[in-house]
This record gives structure tokens, C-alpha cells and sequence, in this order.
């Protein structure tokens, strides 16, 4: 029998032997636990280089944005917007019947209007036009709270794309709601890109007619397809509008 | 003169130090990689925003599509941070006197921009384009995580440079159809067949090239 090295020996190295199951549970609970601070960076590499990547800050100008404003009052070369059909929805002083020159009205248009419907649309209209969408049911119920409307909050409820007036909008007109707003609701010119907006108006306009159409509306070919899915009509109608699903 | 002798237990010197050379390399390298890899440095950085905004509420609850504010995800390579006004399409009527939206109503009316703390940086050297990868089936969800259950975003994905090259190898797993790319609950190992995942890929003819170039210009 070999004889022990000295107490002291056999406690230190027992110490030093627990002491590296430290830094693995250190690291598991960096892992597991959110971090406000960005990671230590010893080696900069060229992680951080002298330049401006979009939306990033830049100390020289006053308001900080590296991605420059344009100057007021310029239009930048090719951004003129003197064709007013294609930018106001007017033609000779009167609402557009039409879209503007280059586009025509075809599957893939309305496919384009009803996906950027759903985005943009949709959160206060509802999927399926009734003024029913996520936000402004949120709104509503924020308004008929007990203690009165939160902090000031004063939302009319939104359009339905079904009201008799709405329906008598005209294409032109519905782009240029879509473009600049109108009562309480906001432009989208800055967010929706133009032809978008004109897509939008299109479906619109077919969505108006698809919740009042007649038999008579639809192709004799397709109308048996119709038929078949009558009985089931009404889990998916209230499926589509009740949003918030995707 | 008395000689020195090592006592008979330094005999249990050596083995001691062939166990301890053999095991603490194999642990130097488990630390290292364990504890400097990104999934440790990198995932679950969660600043303090300046706006307390919540994409659990408006993403989640509310299922506003992530492109309703993050406009330019699927033109350019920055999905973008939005406009102020984005905010103020709603906020002019919902709690527009709540102190939370203070310094989104004091940027409204000065026209200077919310500074907003960036969650995901790449390093400076390498160029990622968002519209590149959201137009052929990648969706917001396989890098950023469920944010629509998040009530600050936090980062989800190490953004190394392996984990880049784990999907420009092996891509079938995380394609879905562009329909479902802001879908963020959808999950195409759940409802897409395999079969499926690979006529995405020829669908979007992705060959996902792994040359320098191709990040790093």
C-alpha cells in the first residue's frame, strides 16, 4: 500500500478538480439566459469597419441618419409625378374607371391585389372587407372599456368595403385612398409601392362584387363547383373573416 | 549531510499527471468550444429598446404580416426598420397619449428618427440580402425565430458563418412556399413532404453558391 500524500495535498486537488465543472455551468446559463450587451469582441477583425450600411447612424449630420433625406422641395430624376392617372387616380379632372397605361386586369393583378390586401388591409378591413380586422376589433374594445377609451384613444370604426357609398367608389378613387388616406385613415403611398396600390384597388373592387354577386355573375361552367361547396359556404366565410389566423 | 528523498507517496505523482495531461486538453477544447462558439456569445442578445414594442402583441396577437412595417424585405437586402409614420397609422387614434409611445410621437413631430437598438449585426465584411432569400422560400421564421411570441426581440440565431453554410448546403429543410413566408407558426417539416421540400427547390432553382464572393465582397 502505497501511503497518501499529505491532507492538504489531496483537499487542494480535489478543490481544483470541482472547480473546472464551474466554467461549463457558467457557459450553460449564458447560454439559457437572454444578454443586453452585445458579446465582448477581442479580435475586431474588420467586424467594424469605417462605413455606413443602411439605416445605420452617422455622427456628421445633425439628425444622425447616415442614409441621407432628400432635400425638400427636390424630385429626384425619373420620380416626377405629372402622370396623373398613374399617380392621383384622376383622369381630366374625374376619377379613373381604368388602371393606368401598362397594366391590364388579369389573375396574376388580383393574386398581387388580395396577397398585399392581406398584409396591409386587412389588419383594420378584414380579410374579407367588413371592417372586422385584428386592429380594429382591438381598437373597438379599447374604446368601450369600462374606465373609458385607454390613453386617449379615439378610433372610429373602419369602412366596410361593402357599404352602398363605398361600393360606387371608383378604381381611381379607391388608388388614391390606398395613396393618401382619407378621415381617419392613413396614407399608404410611403409603404405600398404604386403599382401594389393599383393591384389593391383592383381587388377591391372584386372583392365588392364577389359579397354581392348573383348566380347570374358566375360563369355557367364553374357554377356547379359553386353548388357543392354551398352547404359548407359557412364555416369557411366566418373562417376568413374572423383574421387574426394566418 | 542528509541526501533528499521524494517520500513514497510521489509515487502517485505520475499517474496523476498522465491523467490530468491526458484530460485537460479534451477539456481546454470543450471550453472553447463550448464557451467562445456564437451560440453561446451571440444568441440571446436582447438590448433595451428605446420603444417598449411589443411583437408578441402586434405580430402575434394582432397577426400584423411582419411586411406590413418591414416594407423593403422582399426589394431590397434590409428588411428595414420602419418609418415612424408606420407607427402613427394606428397610433394617431389607438393610446396616442400613452407614455410608451412617447419618443414615437416626439420623433413625429420632429422628424428625427427613433434610435432603435440593431438586434442582428453581421460583421462588416459580410453582405446578407433579405429580398435574395425571402423570394425563393426561405421565411422570416428559420432565422429570426417565433418573434410573434416575443416581447422583445432577442437574437435567435448564432449568424455565424457555419451556420450560413449548414443551409447553403443542405437548403430543403427550410424552404416553404412564398405564401407562407411570413408565416411564422408554419412549419414545413410538419407540412411539407420531403418530396415536396425538393420540388421547392427546383421550383425556385435555388443552388445556394458557397464561394467567398458570394458573402463577402
Amino acid at each position: 500500500m502505497i501511503p497518501l500524500p499529505p491532507r492538504w495535498m489531496i483537499f487542494t486537488g480535489a478543490i481544483a478538480a470541482l472547480a473546472l465543472v464551474i466554467p461549463p455551468v457558467v457557459i450553460a446559463r449564458v447560454r439559457a439566459t437572454p444578454d443586453q450587451n452585445r458579446a465582448v469582441h477581442i479580435f475586431f477583425d474588420m467586424d467594424f469597419q469605417p462605413k455606413f450600411k443602411s439605416q445605420s447612424n452617422n455622427p456628421l449630420f445633425a439628425d444622425g441618419r447616415a442614409q441621407r433625406v432628400a432635400v425638400a422641395g427636390t424630385v429626384a430624376k425619373g420620380e416626377t409625378k405629372l402622370d396623373t392617372h398613374r399617380f392621383e387616380g384622376v383622369v381630366d379632372g374625374k376619377w379613373a374607371e381604368t388602371l393606368p397605361a401598362g397594366m391590364s386586369m388579369s389573375k396574376e393583378l388580383l393574386a398581387r391585389g388580395q396577397q398585399r390586401f392581406n398584409i396591409y388591409c386587412s389588419v383594420c378591413h378584414g380579410y374579407a372587407g367588413y371592417g372586422d380586422g385584428t386592429v380594429n376589433k382591438r381598437a373597438m374594445a379599447l374604446m368601450s372599456s369600462s374606465d373609458g377609451p385607454a390613453n386617449g384613444t379615439s378610433w372610429v370604426q373602419a369602412k366596410s368595403l361593402h357599404d352602398p357609398a363605398v361600393r360606387e367608389h371608383p378604381l381611381g378613387m379607391l388608388y388614391n385612398i390606398a395613396t393618401n388616406g382619407i378621415r381617419n385613415m392613413a396614407g399608404y403611398g410611403t409603404q405600398i409601392d404604386n403599382d401594389d396600390r393599383w393591384a389593391i384597388a383592383a381587388y377591391v373592387k372584386t372583392l365588392q362584387l364577389s359579397q354581392n354577386a348573383s348566380m347570374q355573375d358566375v360563369p355557367p361552367e364553374i357554377r356547379g363547383n359553386l353548388k357543392k361547396a354551398e352547404t359548407a359556404a359557412a364555416a369557411p366565410a366566418a373562417d376568413a373573416t374572423k383574421g387574426g389566423v394566418k | 549531510m542528509s541526501r533528499f528523498l521524494f517520500p513514497r507517496w510521489s509515487n502517485l505523482l505520475l499517474p496523476t499527471i498522465i491523467l490530468a495531461a491526458a484530460t485537460i486538453p479534451v477539456y481546454a477544447i470543450f471550453f472553447v468550444a463550448y464557451g467562445f462558439s456564437p451560440k453561446t456569445l451571440e444568441v440571446g442578445y436582447q438590448p433595451d429598446q428605446p420603444v417598449p414594442y411589443s411583437h408578441a402583441l402586434h405580430a402575434g396577437e394582432l397577426g400584423i404580416d411582419c411586411r406590413y412595417c418591414h416594407t423593403s424585405v422582399e426589394k431590397a437586402a434590409a428588411a428595414s426598420v420602419p418609418a415612424t409614420q408606420t407607427c402613427m397609422n394606428c397610433h394617431t387614434q389607438i393610446r396616442p397619449e400613452s407614455p410608451k409611445l412617447a419618443k414615437i410621437k416626439e420623433s413625429y413631430a420632429t422628424g428625427l428618427p427613433v434610435e432603435w437598438s440593431r438586434v442582428h449585426k453581421l460583421p462588416d465584411f459580410a453582405y446578407f440580402d433579405h429580398s435574395a432569400h425571402v423570394n425563393r422560400g426561405v421565411g422570416c421564421v428559420s432565422c429570426h425565430g417565433r418573434i410573434d411570441k416575443m416581447e422583445v426581440v432577442y437574437q435567435k440565431s448564432p449568424l455565424s458563418m457555419g451556420w450560413c453554410l449548414e443551409c447553403h448546403r443542405n437548403p430543403e429543410p427550410n424552404l416553404r412556399p412564398t405564401s407562407q413566408i411570413t408565416n411564422l407558426a408554419w412549419d414545413p417539416a410538419v407540412e411539407l413532404s420531403k418530396q415536396e421540400r425538393e420540388a421547392l427547390k427546383t421550383k425556385f432553382s435555388i443552388h445556394p453558391s458557397q464561394d467567398c464572393s458570394t458573402c463577402h465582397r
